[in-house]
C-alpha cells in the first residue's frame, strides 16, 4: 500500500488545492504542492530500494471486467519504473520549489491555480511511469496532455499561449489516437492489457500484427515526445512558464514516449521492424531539431528545440537496441535540461519576464553569477564534455551508434557537435557578450532570490554527479556497458569543437554574425522555420482546415440544411393554415357552436315546464305513473 | 258482480275523485282534504282485495294507514295554519317560490 502512497500524495495535494486553494491562498497551495512532490519522492526512494532486490506490483481494483480478462488499475514496481518514479519526483520537488521564487510575482491572481495543475501533472506522470497496464499508461497519457494543455495556456491572457496549448492538444490528440488504437490492437493480440501477460505472451503471436501494434504505439510517443512529424507543439509550448517547460516540455512528460518504448521493450524487441522506424524518427528528428536550434535566437526555443534533439537521440538509442543507454540519457537529461530551463527562467525572471530574446540580453556573467554557473554546468553535461553527467549517457549513445553503423555514428556525432554549438552560443551571447538591455532595461539585473537559485544548485550537483551512476544503472537494468575510450575521446573533441565554433564566433568575434546571417540569410530562415514544416502545418493544414470547414458551413449548413428547413417551415406553415381554416373553423367550431346554441335554445325551452305549481307537479305524477304503469302492463302482457 | 268488485270500483272512484282534486282545486286545505280522499280510496282497495284473496295482511296495512294519515294531516294542517297566518297564504298558486 506505501507503493500507492507516491501516487496519491500528489493527488491529494491537487485535490486539496484546487477545492481550498482560493481559502488558504498561493503560497500555502505552492507549499502543498512541494509537499505532495517531496512524500511522493520519499515513498518513491522507499519503493526504489524494495524494488531493487525484488520487483513486486500493487493492485488497486478491478475497473472492467471482461468476460476473459478484467480490466484491472495496478501499479508494477520494477528496477526501471521506480527509478524513473524517484528521478521524475525529485526533478518535479526542486522545480516546484524554484517555481515559487518564479511565479511569485504573480501571486494573488489566482496562483493556486497553477499549483494544482502542476500536482495533477505529477499524478499523471506517476500514472504513466507506474502504472502495470496500457489502459492506467493511457488515462495518465491523457492526464499529462491535459495538464500540459492547462499549463502551457496558464498566461491565458496571450494570444500566444492559448495559441500554443490549443496546438500542442491538437497534435498530442493525433498521437493518442495512434496510441489508442495500439491499446486495441494489442489487447486483440494478446488478450489482456497487464505489461506482464503481454511480455510472457510476445514470442507466440503473430509478428507483422505485432509490428504494427508497437508502430501504433510508437506514434502516440512520437506525439507525446514532440518527434517528426508531430514536432511543431514542442517549441511553441515555450509560450508557458519556465518551470512547466523545465518539467513538462523538458526532463518529464515528453521523456514518457521514449519511457513508454523503453517499458515495452520486449513488444518492440520482438518486431525488430518497429524498432528500425524507431531509430529512423529518432535520428532525423536530433537533426532536424539541432538544425532548428542553432538559428533560433528565443531564449527558451532553442532548449526546446534541444530537447526534441535528445529526445531524437534516445529514441534513435532504443531503436538501435539500446534501452540502457536511452533511458539513462532520459534520467541525466532530465536534471541537465532542467536546470538549463531554470538558469534561463532565472534570466527572464531577472528581466521582469519581459526579455525572451537571447539578443535582448548580454552580459549577465556581471550581474548573475549564481545563474551564470548553474547554466555551464548544464551546458557542458549537455554538450557531452567530461565529467558531467551527459558525457556518460551519450557516449553510450554514441558508441552504441558506431557499433551499429558508422552512418549512425556519423549522424550523432554531428548532432552533438551542433548541440554543444548551439547551447554555448546561446550561452556566450546571454553571459558573455555586449549588454543588449542597456536601452531598454532602466534597472541592472539582479540574482534571482534564493528559492530560485538553491533548487538550481540542487540541479546543479544532480548534473554533475548523476553520470557517476552509469555502472550501477546498467547493474539494475541487467545490462553491462565498456566505456570505450575512442570513442569517449572523440565525442569530448566534437563536443570542444562545438564550443571552440560558438566561443570564436560569439565571443572573439572571428565572424561577425550579423554578417554571417546576412549572407546565409536563405539558410537561416530555413532551418529557423523548421524547413517550412509549422508553416506548413499552419497555413497549409489548419487554415486549410479552417478554410473547408467555412465551405462546409456555407454550402451544407446555410444553403442546404437551413435551406431546407426553412422550406419545410414555409410549407407546413401553409398546411396548417389552409387545415385551420377549411377544418377548424368550418367544421369544428360549426359543431361545438351548434352544441351551444342547441342547449342554450333548448333549456329556455324546457325551463317553462317548472312552474312551481303544486298542481302541475302532481299531473306531470299523475302522467308518469300512467305512463310506467302502460310499460309494465305492456310487458306483462 | 260481487260485492267484493263493487267496493273495489268505488275505491277507484275515490282515488281518482282525490286525484282530481288534488289537480283542478287550489285552496291548500282542500289539496289536504283530496289527498285524505286518496289515501281512503287506497285504503278501502286493500280491505276488499284482502277480502277476495281471503287474506290479513292488507287489512292490517289499512289499520297502519289510518294512523300514519291521522299523523299526518295533524302536520300538514298545521303547516297550512302557520303558512296562512305568518304569510297570509291561501291557494297553492301562492307559493311558487321553490321554482325561482
Amino acid at each position: 500500500m506505501e507503493g500507492l502512497a507516491i501516487l496519491l500524495s500528489p493527488l491529494i495535494a491537487f485535490l486539496l488545492i484546487a477545492l481550498f486553494g482560493a481559502r488558504i491562498g498561493d503560497m500555502a497551495s505552492a507549499l502543498l504542492c512541494v509537499l505532495g512532490g517531496a512524500f511522493s519522492f520519499l515513498f518513491s526512494l522507499w519503493a526504489t530500494s524494495r524494488a531493487l532486490s525484488e520487483p513486486f506490483s500493487v493492485k488497486l481494483y478491478d475497473f472492467l471486467p471482461l468476460d476473459a480478462y478484467n480490466l484491472s488499475l495496478g501499479l508494477f514496481f520494477d528496477p526501471l519504473s521506480s527509478v524513473t518514479a524517484s528521478v521524475v519526483t525529485f526533478v518535479a520537488t526542486v522545480i516546484f520549489i524554484y517555481s515559487i521564487g518564479y511565479m511569485h510575482n504573480l501571486f494573488g491572481q489566482w496562483t493556486f491555480k497553477f499549483y494544482a495543475y502542476l500536482s495533477l501533472f505529477l499524478f499523471a506522470m506517476l500514472l504513466i511511469v507506474l502504472s502495470d497496464n496500457l489502459l492506467g499508461i493511457f488515462f495518465g497519457w491523457e492526464g499529462v496532455g491535459l495538464a500540459s494543455y492547462l499549463l502551457i495556456g496558464y498566461f491565458h491572457t496571450q494570444k500566444k499561449a492559448s495559441n500554443a496549448s490549443l496546438e500542442a492538444f491538437v497534435l498530442n490528440r493525433v498521437g493518442d489516437w495512434f496510441f489508442l488504437f495500439g491499446i486495441v490492437a494489442s489487447f486483440y493480440l494478446f488478450g489482456s492489457l497487464s505489461i506482464l501477460d503481454i511480455f510472457a505472451r510476445v514470442s507466440q503471436v503473430d509478428k507483422a500484427l505485432l509490428g504494427l501494434a508497437c508502430l501504433l504505439l510508437f506514434g502516440g510517443a512520437v506525439g507525446k515526445s514532440g518527434q517528426l512529424p508531430l514536432h511543431t507543439w514542442l517549441p511553441n509550448a515555450m509560450a508557458g512558464p519556465t518551470p512547466v517547460s523545465a518539467l513538462l516540455h523538458a526532463a518529464t512528460m515528453v521523456a514518457a514516449g521514449v519511457y513508454m518504448v523503453a517499458r515495452l521493450y520486449p513488444m518492440f524487441e520482438s518486431a525488430p521492424e518497429s524498432l528500425r522506424v524507431v531509430a529512423l524518427v529518432g535520428g532525423l528528428t536530433a537533426l532536424f531539431a539541432a538544425l532548428a536550434a542553432t538559428s533560433h535566437t528565443d531564449i527558451k526555443k532553442i532548449i526546446a528545440f534541444s530537447t526534441m534533439s535528445q529526445l531524437g537521440l534516445m529514441f534513435l538509442a532504443l531503436g538501435l537496441g539500446d534501452r540502457m543507454s536511452a533511458m539513462f540519457h532520459l534520467t541525466t537529461h532530465a536534471f541537465f535540461k532542467a536546470l538549463l530551463f531554470l538558469s534561463a527562467g532565472s534570466v527572464i525572471h531577472a528581466f521582469h519576464h519581459h526579455v525572451h530574446y537571447i539578443y535582448e540580453t548580454g552580459r549577465l556573467k556581471r550581474y548573475m553569477p549564481i545563474t551564470y554557473a548553474s547554466f555551464l554546468v548544464g551546458a557542458l553535461a549537455l554538450a557531452g564534455i567530461f565529467p558531467f553527467s551527459g558525457f556518460w549517457s551519450k557516449d553510450l549513445i554514441v558508441a552504441t551508434a558506431y557499433e551499429k553503423s558508422f552512418l549512425w555514428g556519423v549522424l550523432v556525432s554531428v548532432v552533438s557537435f551542433m548541440t554543444a554549438y548551439y547551447i554555448f552560443r546561446e550561452g556566450f551571447v546571454m553571459f558573455h557578450g555586449k549588454e543588449h538591455f542597456r536601452h531598454e532595461q532602466k534597472e541592472e539585473p539582479h540574482e534571482s532570490p534564493s528559492v530560485m537559485v538553491v533548487p538550481m544548485l540542487v540541479l546543479s550537483v544532480m548534473a554533475v554527479v548523476a553520470g557517476f551512476f552509469e555502472g550501477w544503472y546498467g547493474g539494475i537494468l541487467g545490462v553491462h556497458k565498456e566505456l570505450h575510450v575512442d570513442i569517449a575521446v572523440l565525442s569530448v573533441v566534437v563536443g570542444l569543437a562545438g564550443i571552440l565554433v560558438a566561443y570564436l564566433v560569439y565571443v572573439k568575434g572571428l565572424i561577425d554574425p550579423q554578417k554571417a546571417y546576412e549572407a546565409l540569410k536563405p539558410l537561416h530562415t530555413t532551418l529557423k522555420e523548421q524547413f517550412f514544416t509549422e508553416r506548413f502545418y499552419h497555413r497549409g493544414i489548419a487554415r486549410g482546415y479552417m478554410g473547408l470547414s467555412r465551405v462546409l458551413f456555407i454550402a451544407g449548413d446555410r444553403v442546404f440544411i437551413d435551406g431546407l428547413i426553412n422550406l419545410l417551415n414555409f410549407l407546413y406553415f401553409r398546411v396548417v393554415k389552409f387545415l385551420w381554416m377549411k377544418l377548424d373553423i368550418m367544421l369544428v367550431d360549426l359543431f361545438v357552436n351548434g352544441l351551444a346554441k342547441a342547449s342554450y335554445w333548448t333549456g329556455r325551452k324546457v325551463r317553462n315546464i317548472q312552474t312551481g305549481l303544486l298542481n302541475n307537479y302532481v299531473s306531470f305524477l299523475l302522467l308518469g305513473v300512467v305512463f310506467i304503469l302502460g310499460v309494465i302492463i305492456y310487458g306483462m302482457r | 258482480m260481487t260485492i267484493e268488485k263493487a267496493y273495489l270500483l268505488i275505491s277507484i272512484f275515490l282515488f281518482l275523485s282525490g286525484l282530481l282534486g288534488v289537480i283542478i282545486r287550489k285552496n291548500l286545505i282542500t289539496l289536504l282534504i283530496s289527498t285524505e280522499l286518496m289515501l281512503n280510496g287506497v285504503n278501502l282497495a286493500l280491505v276488499s282485495v284482502d277480502r277476495i284473496v281471503g287474506g290479513i295482511e292488507g287489512q292490517v296495512f289499512a289499520l297502519f294507514i289510518l294512523a300514519v294519515a291521522a299523523s299526518e294531516v295533524a302536520v300538514g294542517l298545521g303547516l297550512i295554519i302557520a303558512l296562512f297566518r305568518l304569510r297570509g297564504y291561501e291557494g297553492s298558486s301562492e307559493i311558487t317560490h321553490l321554482r325561482d
